[in-house]
């Protein structure tokens, strides 16, 4: 029936002696194992396999919300619903930062059913909206896994071959209330080629084990309000591209930005098609994006044109994305006695305090905990490399 | 009370590619790198003056390396043992003198013991802006807590853009966009569209000066005052910034495109092979119609 290796469960391994990795140095204050097992943690997110895998660069990503009574529970305060529809607007700033030419849809499912709170859409602010306006929401009733991958499916089916497509189950119910056999639909999401990954609030569902492996997903439950960012976090960086995803030309538009002033000839305010559906903000105004196809305005991108299909973007947009293709490599650790010149870090001109330094493979140069730390998570690249760049 | 002020970090990154300002010398001998950084001094000496709170660093931008003239390595702030130096006789405020005398020793320092290799007359700014924000982010962990710290950096640009850093220049914008630190930029001879997209995608103020021998008065009247002043004075226009992407293959910029979905290539013509990552590409052909074959009706 089940090939899965059945893992151990927690208490079925040996006792764990966690008082034992504290250890107090001779004055008996602990602060220098708490520095180090800080120091590790954040070393563990630098350390990735860098390796040249293909990643899936054009996400659709939709997250379903559990909105069932369950979500009242006060463990996370205040309680679960509002600590994650906070997260939730974090999430998407993130997400939109690190994948700009991707989009997401958040869906929700209360009372045995599912209702889309936003549709497929790349811009942040329409999502990060809809997610204030749901804390007043009521939790009642139970969720329905079935309905919301289902209402899920029917936008995903249609998502062109080159795109990845995604679903994010953040699922605090122990229970779900189905109309049809759940197995079904796993086996539709399989061909499809839906990856679902569950987030869970409460406890470990075999229903959502089998979900996330038949598909490829990931299965994690939280323990508390900062693991939970972090899970969270994990789905921000793009996934590695499944072998059976197509690579194509994606036709797009780069339009330009026209500012006119009123006192130009025959400058004409114009409406932005993105205000056609709602009545909020301004309408006409001289500046903004044309379509260079069917010249249809835009204030912001990346955009669809409603008009035309073609997708708008800028060129900022696609060098945003790049540092997930040439990734910088780690630097390797070496203990700070080895170093015979002076001490400092070659990045930021400060002294070397830290035992640990890091070295760059490529140039040699030499950075403190911090600047490697900021280097790998922010800028993506090595200053003294960009020197020795120009020589070659 | 002194712990409640803002510190205000203004990070100076000055282009002293010696090809290029050894031909300026030869053009135009009103305006020299001395000149340049005598106008950078009188800048950094106001910011500092303008509250006792404010910092200053200043970075040189060599056409291989970047080196930081002010705080310098051997110099530890706050120490005054037997720096005969650093006293002027003129009574002036002696962080000011300090700082005068450190950068003009270090610009000596650098221009004199750095070989040039090769003649290109471009500037490698991306690593100079990415050593700028490696001690902005060191500065803003080292101040109290409850101290907030603001910083921004001008880049005082004379040679023209290297094409080269166009990813790393990116990746530092981003960053510094993310830290929510402003780049100006001071342009002296060429426009630089790397330049201008910077300072519109974190916010701040592209100048290209008109007459290069007042730069001084254009670095004072523009890039004096921090953020929060700005909304109040009228400054100049922003610059009309050019976003259309170049294509790989031509360079041209183009405003419709293909984009390659494994590497995001650019690229004004399809072509079944991307260059950049060698994927082939499946083509879409269009749908066959079959016929319908009509039914018979049958009679009856």
């Amino acid at each position: 029936m089940d090939e899965e290796p059945e893992r151990a469960k927690r208490w079925e391994g040996g006792y764990e002696r966690t008082w034992e990795v504290l250890k107090e140095d001779e004055s008996g204050s602990l602060k220098a194992t708490v520095e180090d097992i800080l120091f590790q943690s954040k070393r563990k997110r630098v350390i990735e396999n860098h390796g040249q895998v293909r990643l899936g660069m054009m996400r659709h990503l939709y997250v379903l919300i559990d909105c069932s009574r369950s979500m009242e529970d006060q463990d996370l305060k205040p309680n679960r619903l509002a600590s994650t529809l906070k997260l939730m607007e974090a999430f998407v700033d993130e997400y939109f930062d690190q994948n700009p030419i991707s989009q997401v849809g958040i869906i929700t499912t209360k009372n045995k059913r599912a209702e889309k709170l936003t549709d497929l859409a790349g811009n942040p602010k329409k999502h990060i909206a809809a997610l204030k306006k749901a804390v007043d929401t009521l939790c009642v009733g139970e969720p329905s896994l079935y309905n919301s991958l289902n209402l899920a499916i029917q936008t995903l089916k249609h998502m062109p071959g080159h795109t990845s497509r995604e679903i994010l189950i953040i699922l605090s119910s122990l229970t779900t209330c189905d109309p049809a056999s759940i197995y079904e639909l796993i086996k539709t999401l399989k061909s499809l080629k839906v990856r679902v990954s569950v987030i869970g609030l409460s406890a470990e569902v075999r229903v959502c084990t089998v979900l996330t492996r038949e598909t490829g997903g990931s299965y994690h439950v939280i323990l508390d309000e900062s693991h939970f960012r972090e899970l969270l976090m994990l789905h921000v960086k793009p996934p590695p591209a499944s072998s059976s995803s197509e690579c194509s030309l994606i036709r797009m538009g780069f339009p330009q930005h026209t500012i006119a002033s009123l006192t130009d000839q025959g400058a004409k305010p114009s409406f932005s098609m993105s205000h056609l559906d709602n009545s909020s903000g301004p309408g006409l105004s001289l500046e903004g994006y044309f379509c260079p196809q069917c010249h249809a305005k835009y204030t912001e991108l990346p955009v669809e044109c409603k008009v035309c299909g073609l997708t708008l973007v800028l060129a900022p947009h696609l060098a945003r994305s790049f540092h997930h293709l040439f990734p910088l490599q780690a630097f390797t650790e070496s203990s700070v006695e080895e170093l015979q010149e002076d001490r400092f870090c070659q990045a930021c001109q400060g002294e070397l305090k830290d035992k640990i330094i890091f070295t760059c493979p490529s140039c040699r140069s030499v950075f403190c905990v911090e600047c490697d730390l900021f280097i790998h998570d922010s800028l993506h690249c090595c200053p003294c490399c960009i020197h020795s760049q120009s020589t070659s | 009370m002194a712990s409640e002020d803002e510190i205000n970090l203004l990070v100076i990154v000055v282009d002293v590619n010696p090809i290029w300002w050894g031909q300026q010398a030869q053009r135009e001998p009103e305006l020299t790198l001395s000149k340049c950084l005598d106008a950078v001094m009188v800048l950094g000496n106001s910011h500092m003056a303008m509250t006792r709170t404010n910092k200053l660093a200043v970075i040189a931008s060599h056409c291989q390396d970047s080196h930081f003239l002010y705080p310098n390595k051997n110099w530890r702030g706050g120490d005054n043992g037997g720096e005969d130096a650093s006293s002027s006789g003129d009574g002036k405020y002696e962080l000011l003198s300090v700082a005068n005398n450190l950068i003009a020793e270090e610009i000596r320092n650098v221009m004199t013991k750095t070989e040039v290799r090769g003649n290109s007359t471009e500037t490698l700014l991306a690593g100079s802006l990415a050593k700028a924000l490696c001690y902005i982010h060191r500065v803003s962990k080292e101040v109290e807590v409850g101290q907030e710290i603001k910083s921004r950096i001008l880049v005082v640009k004379a040679a023209e853009d290297c094409a080269r850093q166009y990813m790393n220049f990116m990746n530092v914008i981003f960053a510094a966009q993310k830290q929510n630190i402003l780049i100006d930029a001071c342009v002296l001879d060429s426009d630089s569209g790397l330049l201008q997209q910077a300072c519109d995608i974190t916010g701040g103020l592209y100048l290209k000066i008109p007459q290069k021998i007042a730069l001084a008065q254009y670095l004072l009247w523009v890039f004096l005052p921090d953020s929060e002043q700005r909304s109040q004075l009228v400054l100049p226009p922003p610059a009309h910034v050019d976003y259309r992407a170049a294509c790989f293959c031509h360079r041209n910029l183009i405003e419709i495109g293909y984009v390659c979905s494994v590497c995001l290539s650019i690229f004004c013509n399809f072509s079944p092979i991307c260059t950049t990552c060698e994927t082939a590409f499946k083509i879409q052909l269009p749908q066959m119609v079959k016929p319908k074959k009509k039914k018979l009706k049958q009679s009856t």
